[in-house]
């Protein structure tokens, strides 16, 4: 059956669509035709559809008939010619994909080589003219319509040329037409130097199709898929869109069937598309093979062309990615042709490469890293709830809100009405899904969308946001986002435990505990290593390759869900107020919404439903499972695609809406790049957390009385400014009712403002009050630039002050020698007073006010309220009630503290310029050189402005003048702080006069020119202290600039290894509709925010990489360690040890040739063509 | 550089033509016998303007002001070419007429080319509004605009791509009028806006005039949506008996409706008590006007 000798035809057949992506000039040998076919051969035994491999042998035999009436060589030569033609096509066919934004679409104004293809298939003629003996003096018919074909061509060119000329003769019209013909240009100048991102490749139109073979195979329906794909590949300008990623889905589709000639099928067709089949697609013939049954020679024929192509069976079973038996039937197919085949299934061990962390994994030494403390069985224990939670997609809690009373007529009627509004929703939705279903046509619908969870559970979703839908409206992209996110994580949860990978995962977790346990043994590995030792001795992946929902996708199934709701959801108008006359009116409304001059698609709820909701006054709020910090330690990330929750998915590198090339960056990069990144991210969330119960409970009983705006803590909406009553009675002339009409404006924004700042406080502090009696953790990712996040959004220890002091460390450690007084010094540094002293100093100012301190403690509402007074009051309560405790005991230093204690950078991002541009005053002034007192960054800049002002007043200038007595840290701080992230003259003016209008006494009309005036003296300033700062931003902007420019996006990669690019592109918008939308093309990137935003995010890169250095190692010496960006937080006892880390990676980081290594890297990677 | 032009009907002339000084322009309208106020915002110009007016002895006035950022948000002191419009008016002597009598002053200019829909539309805000320079009565303005915007203000109902909020609002207060096509290949058209007598007889008052607004951009926001579907959103079941009074089709879509309609809609809007109490025309037609030109 696989003699490709019996079928001398087809190896001529060298099917002409796409011979020009093969190799340049020469034909491409049909590689894995010959499988192709004899897998389609082989649909004669036991497959369904005969008759379709049937059709696809005959087709290509009438072709090979008549290629061969033609005779060989001929044909070649028209081939060639052909495959020239083709080539110059492609080329300017890509160009006309990447000016799609113009007018000029379909067309190609690059002018090929003028007919090449008349005299270079003559020369070869004469070459290959041995064979034969004279060549057909008269042109066949193929010769005649290539040259047809040219000539039509070259008459398009022309004409468009003559267009394009004419366009841009008149001036009016340079403005559009110029940048098109630039872009054109570049686009094709980068073509040329074949560097097709891969970025482009799998863009968010291919991710739809993914998503949609990926849904459509959930359902069991490979046919759908197939329609699919075949709407797609029939096409030749559709094919483009296709990669070896789609085949290769839909051919593990047809393995888990055992239909072996639909796999063949697709090899045909992965053949017409010019694509080499990858590991996965054998891996998909062969695990076919195996459910099959297929004989020994078909599979030997198969691993033959697998070794053909480059591949061998060991690869097979290291680098593809098996779910459920697939590796078993895989290994069940090879057996068959040999019986003692065994994989091997050696974890490749690749050691990190970054010279900052050779010692930390060489391990020369066994190493004992901390252990958590818990047993093995309360850890299962614990992964079993969590499991259990995610399983179920949200988790309702009860609400810190005191309950309202009378509160049972209002809810009984929001019941009646949700059964209501059930009933219809679900009739509506079933109703459009069958509508859906019975279109005919085989482009992609949101119709397998609508069938991948239960009628009822989408209803659900669709009420629950409902029901959390805030009064003002939500803009409709972000309710449909909402929307599709929440359908999108359930059924990435279902199929997840649908596939048995959930049962995987806990039995790997059940091992994997061993390590954290405090009674188990097993030690020196890092949580990443023994879980990758686990899975790999557990025989299948973890991983799911399956492609998360691109953006739009979500947006669109969203706005699906969106548009029911708007059409189903009725209220009786008179519901509240029967004397009303009774009218069936929706409860949604769209509007739109102006700003400045977008107009923004709104969902507004009617006012009779935000009565009700609040007037029902409900006990519990619904949140997703992600929302809850996690029951267990998080499962380790091992790769971009795993870890962090059980079920639920979640990113490596979180991304602005819509962007996939970080994640596929990070695809690309090796492995070992990423291992320090991740191990840094697994500590983090190692970290166990607990609720401090007293100041929380202090916290809610305020905030359940009327509030406080001084300790930021949300007054509810009852406290909110009503519309004064005296203008109402106004007779109502023109100027009393318009300021009327102000006021109600304010009252409303107010309104709207204080709902949502109280809303994200009920959130938080109910989620607290849940976990009140819990240990929790915080699983991480990080963001493009490798700062770290943890991933549960309301409450965290990112959070606010308020937030912050509820939170402690669930392990406890004994003070020592120094807890105490670092106790202290962290609670004068969280009061904001003494800046300028020493440590010692703010020591001693403790031990001096300790009295007020303790009455804080004491009694905190009804004392002398010291710490109401401070910078963060909140965290200073918690602190003076440590001490309070700490003293208290009987032996302070034994006293087990749980109280994280926090120790800041002084302005990080100037910490590291000055480092790297070994500024020595700049550094002093940032603490970076040994100084008896602490220096203090944001009073020398106000010191330097002073000084100018100083000169300018005496020189006339009236605002130098005015601005006398001004001057302070205060003023400066916000700016020199963000004048390292890249502030502009334009914001940091704006801060500053934010700033100048908070002082009482300042002449309210120099605002404008006192703040235009300092923020200039500001920067000044800066660049008198920090001169390598400057030029080290000046060349980093410069760069950007220059690869913006060549219109590439901006690229680097962390001393860590971590690669980062910068995600930002001309916006393009997209206008959303349920029927469907077009995909983006590849984007330009965005040259303006390229160039400001790149030495901000560089500085952040590193100061993440700073961070992970130092939570590496100090994990290495048994620290618990988290962070908020630059701040870093640990126990009292171990606070000087994570100092000494801290300082000792900071040098480490530095040591490096930081800037050496970037200029390598841009030069190799943006300028090694031009070179 | 631009200009004020005060003759028997005052003309205010703003020839924009930064970097070429006092422009053709302003040389005829001085040869014409006009009495010209130059406004200039750029410090640059001033000398050159300054010498020309001294020379003039009071045909020209040249005053440091930015036409187009009269009146900004913020509050204060105001310095040059920053300017409240109260303060410039009152410098060239010139009083607030009613409404309806003639136009007081005319302003000649070339609407700043990066912001042109802003500019428009800020000039909307204060004519509806009768504040800024309509304080002074109905201010004619000559504007060399750009041929896609002149497009835009005069395009008519059907014409669905340049249809829009602004056409509608613009329309109905002004009447437009092109009275020169600058340069065919600048494709600069000086537009004439002279604000309608009327435009304050009827329902419309400075008060409500916002609520027209936004009920215009609300209904032009969607061209193509059906205009009794937004009627009834705002006020259920009331949009087929309004549109029956008015005698205005059941189906017609939004992009459809003429200007003259739009307001006859407004005025039937505003007598009729569905309406007026409905909450969410209301709520969303309250003049949010938080541009920032």
């Amino acid at each position: 059956m696989w003699q490709p000798s019996s079928h001398p035809v087809v190896r001529q057949d060298p099917l002409l669509g796409n011979t020009a992506l093969g190799g340049p000039g020469q034909l491409p040998l049909p590689r894995s035709d010959t499988l192709a076919k004899s897998l389609s051969f082989s649909g004669s035994w036991g497959s369904r559809s005969p008759a379709r491999g049937w059709g696809e042998v005959t087709h290509s035999c009438q072709r090979s008939v008549k290629l061969r009436i033609w005779g060989v060589w001929e044909a070649t030569r028209v081939l060639e010619a052909r495959i020239k033609q083709l080539q110059a096509d492609n080329i300017s066919e890509v160009t006309v994909d990447r000016v799609d934004v113009a007018p000029l679409r379909k067309s190609s104004f690059r002018c090929p080589a003028p007919s090449p293809a008349g005299k270079e298939p003559a020369a070869k003629v004469r070459e290959g003219g041995v064979s034969s003996s004279g060549a057909p003096s008269q042109p066949s018919r193929w010769v005649e319509k290539l040259k047809k074909e040219k000539w039509i061509k070259h008459k398009r060119q022309l004409k468009l040329e003559q267009k394009f000329s004419a366009a841009a003769s008149p001036p009016g019209a340079e403005r559009t037409s110029l940048p098109v013909l630039e872009q054109g240009k570049a686009a094709g100048a980068k073509e040329s130097q074949g560097q097709a991102k891969a970025s482009n490749k799998y863009g968010s139109i291919q991710l739809i199709i993914m998503s949609y073979l990926e849904s459509c195979l959930f359902l069991h329906q490979p046919e759908r898929a197939q329609q699919c794909l075949m709407f797609y590949h029939r096409s030749h300008a559709r094919r483009k869109l296709l990669g070896i990623k789609m085949y290769d889905i839909l051919m593990h589709g047809w393995a888990n069937k055992g239909s072996l000639n639909q796999i063949g099928r697709l090899f045909v067709m992965l053949e017409e598309a010019g694509l080499k089949p990858n590991l996965s697609c054998y891996a998909a013939a062969l695990e076919c093979m195996g459910r099959a049954g297929a004989p020994a020679a078909v599979i030997k024929r198969c691993v033959q062309q697998l070794e053909e192509d480059g591949f061998n069976l060991d690869e097979l079973f290291r680098d593809a990615v098996y779910e459920d038996d697939k590796r078993e039937m895989v290994l069940k197919a090879i057996r068959i042709i040999e019986p003692n085949f065994q994989p091997l299934s050696q974890p490749h061990p690749e050691i990190c490469t970054s010279p900052l962390l050779r010692d930390f994994y060489s391990k020369e030494k066994p190493v004992s890293y901390p252990k958590l403390d818990f047993s093995v069985c309360e850890l299962r224990e614990r992964f079993r709830q969590q499991l259990e939670m995610e399983a179920s997609n949200t988790v309702t809690i009860s609400s810190v809100e005191s309950a309202k009373p009378l509160t049972e007529q209002a809810r009984e009627l929001l019941t009646a009405l949700r059964s209501e509004w059930r009933k219809s929703l679900l009739q509506t939705l079933r109703e459009s899904k069958i509508h859906m279903a019975n279109r005919r046509s085989w482009q992609m619908s949101l119709y397998p969308y609508l069938c991948l969870l239960e009628d009822k559970e989408y209803v659900d979703i669709m009420l629950q946001s409902l029901s959390s839908l805030p009064p003002q409206g939500e803009s409709l992209l972000v309710l449909a986002k909402e929307l599709g996110t929440k359908i999108y994580n359930k059924y990435a949860v279902r199929k997840k435990s649908r596939s048995r990978l959930m049962e995987k995962i806990q039995k790997v977790y059940d091992e994997y505990v061993q390590l954290l346990a405090k009674d188990a043994q097993l030690d020196s590995y890092l949580p990443r290593e023994y879980w990758e030792k686990l899975e790999a001795s557990s025989g299948s992946s973890l991983l799911s390759k399956d492609c998360t929902w691109p953006h739009i996708l979500m947006v669109q199934l969203g706005t699906h869900m969106v548009e029911l709701l708007v059409q189903v959801i009725k209220v009786q108008s008179n519901i509240l107020n029967p004397s009303l006359e009774a009218k069936l009116i929706p409860v949604l409304y769209h509007v739109y919404s102006f700003r400045s001059s977008r107009q923004i698609g709104f969902i507004k709820p009617h006012p009779i439903l935000t009565q009700i909701l609040s007037s029902a006054a409900e006990t519990t709020l619904t949140f997703d499972s992600f929302v809850m910090p996690m029951l267990c330690p998080p499962v380790p990330w091992t790769s971009p695609h795993f870890g962090a929750y059980i079920l639920l998915p979640t990113k490596l590198m979180r991304c602005v809406e819509g962007a996939i090339q970080h994640q596929l960056l990070l695809e690309e990069c090796p492995r070992s790049n990423l291992h320090s990144v991740l191990d840094a991210l697994n500590q983090l969330g190692n970290c166990p957390w607990k609720i401090n119960q007293p100041v929380l409970d202090i916290i809610i009983s305020i905030f359940n009385a009327k509030g406080s705006e001084k300790l930021s803590i949300p007054p509810p909406l009852s406290e909110a400014p009503k519309p004064s009553v005296a203008l109402h009675l106004g007779p109502g002339t023109p100027w009393s009712k318009s300021s009327l009409k102000r006021e109600l404006t304010q009252c409303r924004k107010k309104m709207v403002e204080m709902y949502s700042l109280r809303m994200d406080s009920l959130y938080k502090l109910s989620i607290a009050n849940h976990m009140r009696d819990k240990v929790f953790w915080f699983p991480h990712n990080m963001d493009f630039r490798g700062r770290t996040y943890p991933c549960p959004p309301y409450f965290n220890h990112l959070g606010s002050d308020v937030t912050r002091a509820i939170l402690l460390f669930a392990e406890g450690k004994p003070l020592g020698a120094h807890g105490l007084d670092w106790l202290k010094i962290h609670l004068i540094n969280l009061t904001g007073l003494k800046k300028k002293n020493s440590l010692r100093e703010r020591l001693a100012y403790a031990n001096e006010i300790m009295e007020e301190i303790l009455d804080s403690a004491d009694n905190p509402l009804t004392g002398r309220k010291w710490w109401m007074d401070t910078d963060e009051p909140w965290q200073a309560l918690a602190c003076c009630m440590e001490i309070a405790k700490a003293l208290r005991s009987p032996d302070p230093t034994a006293y087990i503290s749980h109280f994280p204690i926090h120790q800041d950078g002084s302005c990080n991002g100037l910490q590291h310029y000055a480092a790297l541009g070994r500024d020595v005053i700049g550094a002093t002034s940032v603490n970076l050189m040994p100084c008896d007192s602490p220096q203090d960054v944001y009073s020398g800049v106000a010191r330097q402005v002073e000084e100018f002002r100083k000169q300018d007043a005496q020189e006339g200038m009236k605002v130098a003048q005015v601005l006398d007595g001004f001057i302070s840290r205060k003023v400066v701080k916000q700016t020199v702080m963000t004048v390292v992230y890249g502030v502009t003259r334009y914001g940091g003016r704006l801060q500053i006069e934010k700033r100048l209008k908070e002082i009482d006494g300042f002449p309210q009309e120099y605002i404008w020119e006192a703040s235009h005036y300092l923020v200039q003296q500001v920067f000044n300033s800066l660049k008198e202290m920090f001169s390598g700062t400057r030029e080290i931003q000046i060349w980093l902007t410069e760069s950007a600039r220059l690869i913006a420019k060549s219109g590439n996006t901006v690229e680097w990669v962390t001393p860590l290894g971590l690669p980062i690019v910068q995600p930002y592109h001309r916006a393009k918008s997209t206008v959303v509709s349920a029927k469907g939308s077009r995909g983006t093309g590849s984007l330009k990137p965005d040259t303006v925010k390229q160039k400001n935003a790149f030495p901000p995010n560089f500085i952040h890169s590193l100061d993440s990489t700073h961070m992970m250095l130092t939570a590496l190692h100090c994990h290495r010496r048994g620290l618990t360690f988290v962070s908020v960006h630059d701040c870093y937080w640990t126990h009292a006892l171990t606070v000087d040890v994570m100092n000494q880390v801290c300082r000792e990676q900071f040098v480490e980081l530095h040591s490096q040739p930081i800037l050496q290594d970037l200029s390598r890297f841009m030069l190799q990677k943006y300028c090694t063509h031009s070179l | 550089g631009r200009f004020v032009y005060l003759p028997r009907p005052p003309v205010l002339l703003i020839a924009a033509l930064t970097g070429c000084g006092p422009g053709v322009l302003t040389r005829t309208l001085l040869n014409a016998g006009a009495r010209v106020v130059a406004l200039e915002s750029d410090r640059a110009f001033l000398p050159e303007l300054q010498s020309l007016e001294n020379s003039l002895h009071g045909q020209l006035e040249v005053v440091h002001c930015d036409f187009f950022r009269l009146d900004p948000l913020g509050c204060g002191s105001m310095k040059p070419p920053a300017m409240y419009s109260e303060k410039l008016f009152e410098n060239l002597g010139i009083l607030a007429v009613p409404w309806t009598a003639d136009v007081p002053v005319k302003i000649i200019g070339f609407l700043p080319q990066k912001k042109e829909r802003n500019t428009l539309w800020k000039f909307i805000f204060v004519m509806y509004e009768r504040s800024s320079i309509y304080r002074y009565g109905r201010i004619e303005l000559n504007m060399f605009v750009s041929e896609k915007e002149y497009k835009v203000l005069t395009a008519k109902p059907g014409e669905l791509r340049s249809y829009q909020a602004l056409s509608v609002l613009l329309q109905t207060a002004c009447e437009i009028q092109l009275l020169h096509m600058l340069l065919p290949n600048d494709h600069l058209c000086l537009v004439r806006m002279t604000p309608r007598r009327h435009l304050f007889t009827g329902g419309m008052t400075t008060t409500n005039s916002s609520t027209f607004i936004h009920m215009v951009k609300q209904c032009l926001a969607k061209r193509k949506s059906k205009l009794i579907d937004r009627l009834n959103s705002w006020s259920p079941d009331s949009g087929s008996k309004i549109l029956r009074e008015l005698e205005i089709p059941e189906n017609i879509i939004t992009g459809n409706l003429y200007p003259e309609e739009y307001r006859r809609l407004f005025e039937a809007m505003e007598h009729s008590k569905e309406f007026s109490q409905s909450w969410l025309y209301d709520e969303v037609l309250e003049n949010n006007r938080n541009i920032n030109f």
